[in-house]
């Protein structure tokens, strides 16, 4: 994973995020940097959603 | 006259003052907040990041951009697209296509590369919102439909599938063999394609004879590079893909809904997409919702009220979705009466699937002007003889007020109807409603005392 797909999960693994939270957090990021460091979170298998439709990890995940 | 495409739509907008231009740089992140303050459709010109790329949204944002866009007057958009209906011409194969200038495949294929943006605050990811979507089945032929795709990685996306829908049907047949389902989507077309794949034809319709019915001439269709389908050879941008046979079991949503409301995640298959190709100067068509959802399903369901009218043997004369009801839940009705054919109008109208609120009133007034018709309301209106309501209709996931959010998974909701005649009643003489008329007002003009 990137550098850049990891802090995406250390974040998502402390509090659930909706993706603007996420793009907001990375703002100074290119945007398709960003989109595809997201592509490797989809891609691990590992996103879950809550009853907000806020994306999340597990902790052990 | 040769057919048009989606660039001769964005030149006629821009010809009519309807098409703003920003040419100053953009992040891709400022676009949804840009064209939400835009009073025109817009296009951006300078994406940072995608050189080679513009994008062009909202251009039927609005009933009068609608208008220029079908080539007709705001009171015949339904009209127009009822004709259509009536003089189906089917697409033509053509070998060249203006989409194809562009072939990506392989390690090439790379969804980040095309400039579509997170458009609501809720959404799940960034969307392609304006799809036509075409699959096949092997018995039932060919369909043509609209389906919202979800980023998830450089190759594959969600797509909301939940709805009942002849592709949903086409994906359960595939599924149930094991199989992926092909599909091939076309981005950036005309509105009339557009127009044509929101209407549910029968199954052995294929929409696109309807949208050539709409151009007046065969759409052209190109073969597919990858998948064993055709496509309009001149969208701006085509996908290439599969729905993977894992039924519905990928989180997909929340996505700002055409009912303006934001949705919820969904549980739906994956597209995976195998080819992209697109025009070598592409254009990215970003279907701003909720609007140009709406003013694209008006003409549909306006049509469909025109056929229910005229099946009930009442003439319509004028006919209009609200686009406050997202233009799919009401409809708005002016009619040359016959007695007691305000009760058949109302009827009529709310025998079309997805009404639930219908209003039928006199040729007089003209249903476009919100005062006329509240003073046909007021006037000529009593509550417990003209308006109808029953319970019980087949009602629609999304409007919250059916409940369906407290039901158990897969359950249907159903929905309550109003309909309410505001015709002249019957019995009360046509004298009473004589309207008062400002006395001279032929003789002298205002404009030679000015």
């Amino acid at each position: 994973m990137s550098p850049l797909a990891e802090e995406i999960v250390a974040a998502l693994k402390t509090t659930p995020q909706q993706f603007s939270d996420v793009v907001d957090a990375h703002m100074q990021v290119p945007w398709r940097q960003m989109l595809k460091a997201w592509g490797e979170v989809r891609a691990a298998d590992i996103l879950k959603r809550d009853d907000n439709g806020a994306y999340y990890i597990d902790a052990e995940g | 006259m040769a057919r048009k495409g989606f660039r001769d739509v964005l030149a006629d907008l821009e010809a009519a003052g309807e098409l703003r231009r920003i040419k100053k740089e953009v992040d891709i992140r400022q676009i949804s907040g840009l064209m939400g303050q835009s009073p025109e459709a817009t296009m951006f010109e300078n994406i940072k990041d995608y050189p080679a790329w513009r994008l062009a949204g909202a251009i039927v944002s609005t009933r009068k951009r609608l208008a220029i866009s079908m080539g007709c007057t705001e009171d015949k958009v339904a009209f127009r697209f009822e004709q259509a209906l009536n003089r189906m011409i089917e697409p033509v194969h053509v070998d060249k296509a203006p989409c194809q200038e562009v072939v990506l495949e392989g390690d090439d294929v790379d969804l980040t590369a095309i400039p579509y943006p997170l458009m609501h605050v809720l959404d799940g990811g960034p969307y392609i919102s304006g799809t036509l979507v075409v699959s096949k089945d092997p018995e039932f032929g060919v369909n043509i439909g609209s389906y919202r795709l979800m980023y998830r990685t450089p190759k594959e996306t969600g797509i909301d599938l939940v709805s009942s829908s002849d592709m949903r049907f086409y994906y359960q047949r595939a599924l149930d063999k094991g199989k992926p389902l092909e599909i091939a989507v076309a981005i950036g077309t005309h509105p009339f394609d557009m127009l044509a794949s929101s209407y549910k034809a029968p199954i052995d319709v294929n929409e696109l004879a309807i949208a050539g019915g709409l151009h007046g001439e065969p759409v052209p269709m190109v073969r597919c590079r990858t998948v064993d389908l055709e496509v309009p050879a001149d969208a701006e941008i085509i996908l290439e893909g599969e729905l993977l046979p894992i039924g519905w079991s990928a989180d997909e949503g929340p996505f700002g809904e055409f009912n303006h409301i934001s949705g919820e995640v969904k549980w739906n298959p994956i597209f995976r997409v195998k080819c992209i190709t697109h025009r070598a100067d592409p254009i990215f068509y970003l279907l701003q919702m909720p609007w140009e959802n709406d003013w694209l399903a008006a003409p549909v369901v306006e049509a469909a009220g025109l056929q229910a009218l005229r099946i009930a043997s009442v003439q319509p004369v004028a006919i209009r979705a609200p686009v406050g009801m997202c233009g799919y839940w009401g409809l708005i009705a002016s009619i040359r009466k016959r007695p007691g054919e305000g009760k058949n109008a109302l009827c009529a109208l709310l025998s079309v699937a997805e009404v639930k609120y219908a209003v039928v009133t006199d040729e007089d007034i003209d249903i476009n002007n919100p005062d006329e018709l509240d003073w046909a309301l007021a006037l000529r209106v009593q509550a417990d003889k003209d308006v109808i309501i029953f319970s019980g209709a087949r009602g629609k996931h999304i409007d919250p007020s059916v409940r369906a959010w407290a039901m158990g998974k897969g359950a249907l909701p159903t929905t309550a109807k109003m309909g309410i005649d505001a015709t002249m009643p019957e019995g009360i003489p046509k004298k009473l409603y004589q309207r008062s008329v400002y006395y001279g007002k032929d003789r002298a003009k205002l404009e030679d005392f000015s």
